[in-house]
């Protein structure tokens, strides 16, 4: 269960970073083992939320799914498993960064990140980083952040982990995945394979998700070696491959197929001691995507970018005051169908300091500047602050500048009545945060408002010729409110934990006055899990909002209430083999709802699984 | 909304036969859409449906989504044109390949044609049977048609295939002429179809990219092409033509400036109108050679047509939200009403 103690570890020291203080070393070689702690360091003062390791994580199919039941992003999904986009905080899906080891991944051709494309299941944990943070994470992370990280294990027995399922719609998940570690090596390997025939009902029609199968493959491996005691070599690996029909919706049937492949490559050595962690970093960046508008014919249109980067990054602790200073230069090369060979190369230059002014007092200052070889990058800056009223009760307040750049598509397309423009600028946004944790014995309730202003907000539009081209059109604000309360308790052989949240999102177009489409003014979710000796239970209420399909707020999709369950039960473990099988039933109302209007999400389905571990 | 838009055509419906029944001694109305505007939405391109909304003659009530309010149901993804054939109309369905035919003045629902299409356009009615631009795959340049639907019991009775990327139909005694604009591509031709044979007995060259005809008092047919785009990296000039349709030979060539890409042409009388990068510009068809005369500037059209000295012009704003239809005055030139109608709007027609 190292697992736990790893999320324990980084719980712990995102609160309590200040007891620790004088254990320097063993926050550095944690730093170092740990891949991508720069949220914990140089995030004091933001919204950070680790997801919580327990029973429903383990059978998710998605980062959409373990998200959408994990906090408070909603998720427009063009039918079940099919391309599946983000609102973060009211934000676009241009403006939602995923992370990957520390490296923005999301596409270079289309700006957003494909949540259907990331199997999380691999990944030791996967936090939620609300707000800008685009001095850290680069373009896009304006509503947030999605940080998916690998952490490496030493002194570990060799474990395996084998799981199957089977369910509704004829669909199938496989995962095998194995960790070892020795005192300096330490590996793990991941592979999972999920297809679906996913032909669903469309309730209250006599329709189906006729073109809506899917498989996709995933494989993660990583590497950690320590050369001495104070060099470190890692190396992460991860390709995704997807084969999906597209589905139709309501009123249009579909014959179309997709296939992509996402492959994320990167070797990074360090060099540590209890001052200073050098880390240089090398990555290669593959997204390729073929579209078949008629799965029956050989054509398809193609995209694909290689990016080749490289990072600087020079950490250094005195006393209570962390610096650290990053460059980064990276090079990207895109080609497609629609566009002809671009590229672009870019350089920045990040400053981070941090300063624990008392033992209750910390704040930031983060500065980046970026040199782009097609457009103009703005300054952009990060200020927030951590202060500790008492033992329970913290602010945190935070302000930043963020930005999004043009994409590929946005600058380079061509064809079929569209065309990029050179001249589109980049999204530059300002917010400001205050939050507030109180942490109570087994429970801490949170409250953060929010208030974030956009300019030039890249859409796509037809010109005066109807050419559709992507133009600066619009200024957005987005405010809003989130709560959240967590409880858990232990009794006997009891085990109960309960997650809520709670987010009211304005997202308006400052020009109208009208909330943007597809954000739903109210968001909540609760999440109950219970274990009683060997049985586990877990249920899952989601509440979306009503949600604009028409910027004029003229047509619009109805609120919904779903809920899914589940049930694991522990085997009695023989010598080191332990058994959980468990059933899972998503939409157990049966509730007809849509997340894209004309796109019926799934009826009342059944998972079943059997996870062997030894 | 659905419901009050439902109350709304009901109020409407009840007015507008009360309206009928104080009139003195009238015809029979032929239902609640009899005298008015019909205006054609596509809708949301990737999902949802497109809508007609009704606009009466005096401009005073709009009533959106008459389809869906008669018959409870939507017409399909991105509602492309209607086509009309006596008193029916055919409403199409582009992304749905689906043809909804209805009652021209109650838009009671008749019959639905699925089959035999594939990424329709443009309807007309002829010779007793009905004609239909089809793309065909998008993928295959060399499988596109013209549908031909039975007008009895509302099926694809045949096909005939044509060049790529058939767009404008328009009939003329026996003949159809279809403009083949190119779908996502560029073409340069007009189809002479003879009805009776069924078979393109002629192909004319035309300027690149044709988008639309008008047929003149003399039998001459307009064609209005706009140039290849700038971004295809092979810009040409908008061009328009005049077909003399005895022989079906070009008679003029009108060659605009290169970076000049004019379309929707339309006539009234002997004048004809097209929209240019934000003008609308008309001429005489006796004019030999382009006068460029701006009858509205600054304006922004999706589409146009021209009735009974007012033009009709349509703006889809930021494509996602309903749009509107503003009637010009051309005597005077001045916007007489704007009204809101659908998302998209592309079509205007009048009952």
């Amino acid at each position: 269960m190292e697992k736990k103690e790893i999320i324990l570890l980084l719980l712990t020291l995102c609160g309590m970073m200040t007891v620790y203080a004088q254990k320097d070393s063993v926050i550095v070689l944690d730093e170092v083992v740990l891949s991508d702690t720069k949220f914990l360091h140089f995030s004091k003062g933001v919204k950070v939320r680790v997801i919580s390791d327990s029973v429903q994580q383990k059978t998710v199919s998605s980062l959409t799914d373990l998200l959408r039941a994990n906090s408070t992003i909603y998720f427009k999904e063009n039918g079940y498993g099919m391309v599946s986009s983000a609102s973060f905080r009211g934000t676009n899906a241009q403006q939602t960064a995923v992370v990957w080891n520390g490296i923005t991944i999301n596409s270079q051709l289309t700006g957003q990140t494909d949540f259907n494309t990331i199997i999380p299941e691999n990944y030791d944990n996967v936090v939620v980083r609300s707000g800008g943070g685009s001095v850290q994470y680069g373009s896009g992370a304006v509503g947030g952040s999605i940080l998916l990280n690998d952490s490496f294990g030493f002194n570990e027995d060799w474990k395996n982990k084998f799981s199957v399922g089977y369910g509704s719609f004829n669909s199938s998940q496989l995962t095998y995945n194995t960790t070892y570690g020795s005192d300096k090596l330490s590996f793990n390997f991941g592979v999972n394979r999920r297809a679906s025939d996913n032909d669903y009902k469309y309730l209250g029609t006599d329709k189906r998700n006729e073109n809506g199968a899917y498989e996709v493959i995933n494989i993660n491996g990583n590497a950690g070696y320590f050369i001495n005691r104070n060099k470190m070599l890692k190396i992460f690996h991860n390709t995704f491959i997807g084969d999906r029909d597209f589905s139709g919706t309501l009123t249009a049937p579909a014959d179309e197929n997709y296939k992509d492949v996402n492959s994320r490559s990167l070797l990074e050595l360090s060099s540590f001691n209890e001052q200073k962690v050098v880390r240089i970093k090398a990555g290669h960046l593959y997204e390729r995507y073929r579209y078949f508008p008629n799965k029956e014919r050989n054509e398809f249109s193609f995209g694909e970018a290689n990016t080749f980067l490289a990072k600087y990054d020079y950490k250094y602790q005195l006393n209570k005051l962390s610096l650290n200073g990053i460059v980064d230069v990276a090079s990207i090369r895109a080609k497609g169908s629609s566009i002809e060979k671009a590229s672009r190369n870019s350089v920045s230059g990040t400053i981070l300091i941090s300063h624990d002014l008392t033992e209750t007092l910390s704040y930031g200052v983060n500065l980046r500047q970026e040199v782009v070889s097609d457009f103009k990058s703005p300054f952009l800056v990060a200020l927030n602050s951590n202060y500790k009223l008492n033992s329970n009760y913290t602010l945190q307040l935070n302000a930043s500048k963020n930005h999004r750049v043009p994409t590929f598509n946005d600058l380079y397309w061509i064809g079929a009545g569209a065309s990029g423009n050179l001249e589109v600028l980049p999204e530059t946004s300002w917010q400001v945060e205050l939050g507030q944790t109180y942490e109570g014995e087994n429970y801490s309730f949170s409250a953060n408002m929010y208030a974030i202003k956009s300019n030039n907000s890249i859409q796509w539009r037809p010109n005066d010729q109807g050419i559709w081209m992507a133009m600066n059109v619009q200024e957005v604000s987005q405010y809003g409110l989130e709560l959240g309360l967590d409880y858990s308790t232990n009794w006997d052989q009891h085990k109960l934990l309960w997650e809520n949240e709670y987010a009211f999102t304005k997202s308006l177009d400052n020009a109208t006055n009208n909330q943007l489409l597809y954000v739903p003014l109210h968001k909540f979710r609760s999440n109950i899990a219970y274990q009683y000796r060997r049985i586990a239970f877990f249920g899952q209420i989601l509440y979306n909002g009503l949600v604009y399909t028409t910027t004029d707020e003229s047509e619009d999709l109805p609120g919904y209430l779903v809920s899914h369950i589940g049930l694991d039960y522990h085997w009695p473990s023989t010598s080191k083999l332990k058994v959980t099988t468990g059933l899972k039933v998503n939409n157990i109302f049966n509730k007809n709802y849509q997340n894209v209007a004309y796109r019926p999400m799934p009826n009342r389905n059944f998972q079943l699984h059997i996870i062997t571990k030894f | 909304m659905k419901i009050k838009n439902a109350f709304l055509s009901l109020m409407i419906l009840g007015l507008s036969l009360s309206c009928t029944n104080d009139d003195d001694g009238g015809e029979a109305p032929l239902g609640a859409y009899e005298n008015g505007i019909l205006v054609s939405n596509e809708g949301p391109f990737s999902n949802g449906s497109g809508t007609v909304t009704f606009i009466s003659a005096d401009l005073s009530v709009v009533d959106p989504a008459i389809y869906k309010n008669t018959n409870g149901e939507d017409l399909g993804n991105v509602v492309q044109s209607i086509g009309f054939a006596e008193d029916e109309a055919f409403v199409i369905a582009n992304v749905s390949n689906k043809i909804n035919v209805v009652n021209r003045y109650t838009f009671e629902k008749i019959a639905s044609i699925e089959e035999g299409l594939n990424n329709p356009r443009y309807f007309v009615a002829v010779n007793g049977k009905g004609y239909v631009t089809n793309w065909g795959d998008t993928a295959d340049e060399t499988d596109d048609f013209v549908a031909i639907i039975n007008l009895q019991n509302y099926t694809v009775e045949g096909s005939i295939s044509v060049a790529l990327g058939p767009e404008a139909i328009l009939a003329h005694n026996n003949t159809v002429y279809v403009a083949h604009q190119g779908a996502w591509g560029q073409n340069n031709k007009v189809s002479v179809i003879n009805t009776d044979s069924n078979e393109v007995v002629k192909s004319i060259t035309v300027g690149d990219v044709p988008n639309s005809m008008q047929l003149d008092a003399s039998g001459n047919l307009w064609v209005l092409a706009s140039g290849k785009p700038s971004y295809t990296n092979d810009e040409t000039a908008g061009v328009l033509s005049k077909i003399n349709t005895t022989t079906n030979e070009v008679d003029s060539n009108y060659e605009f400036n290169t970076t000049e890409h004019p379309g929707l042409l339309q006539m009234e009388g002997s004048t004809l109108y097209y929209y240019m990068g934000g003008s609308v510009y008309h001429q005489n068809v006796s004019a030999t050679s382009l006068s460029k005369e701006v009858v509205l500037s600054e304006v922004g059209f999706y589409t146009m047509a021209v009735s009974e000295g007012r033009l009709y012009g349509t703006d889809a704003g930021d494509y996602a939200s309903n749009g509107t239809l503003t009637v010009y005055d051309l005597s005077t030139k001045l916007a007489v009403e704007t009204l809101d109608v659908g998302i998209i709007p592309g079509g205007v027609y009048f009952n």
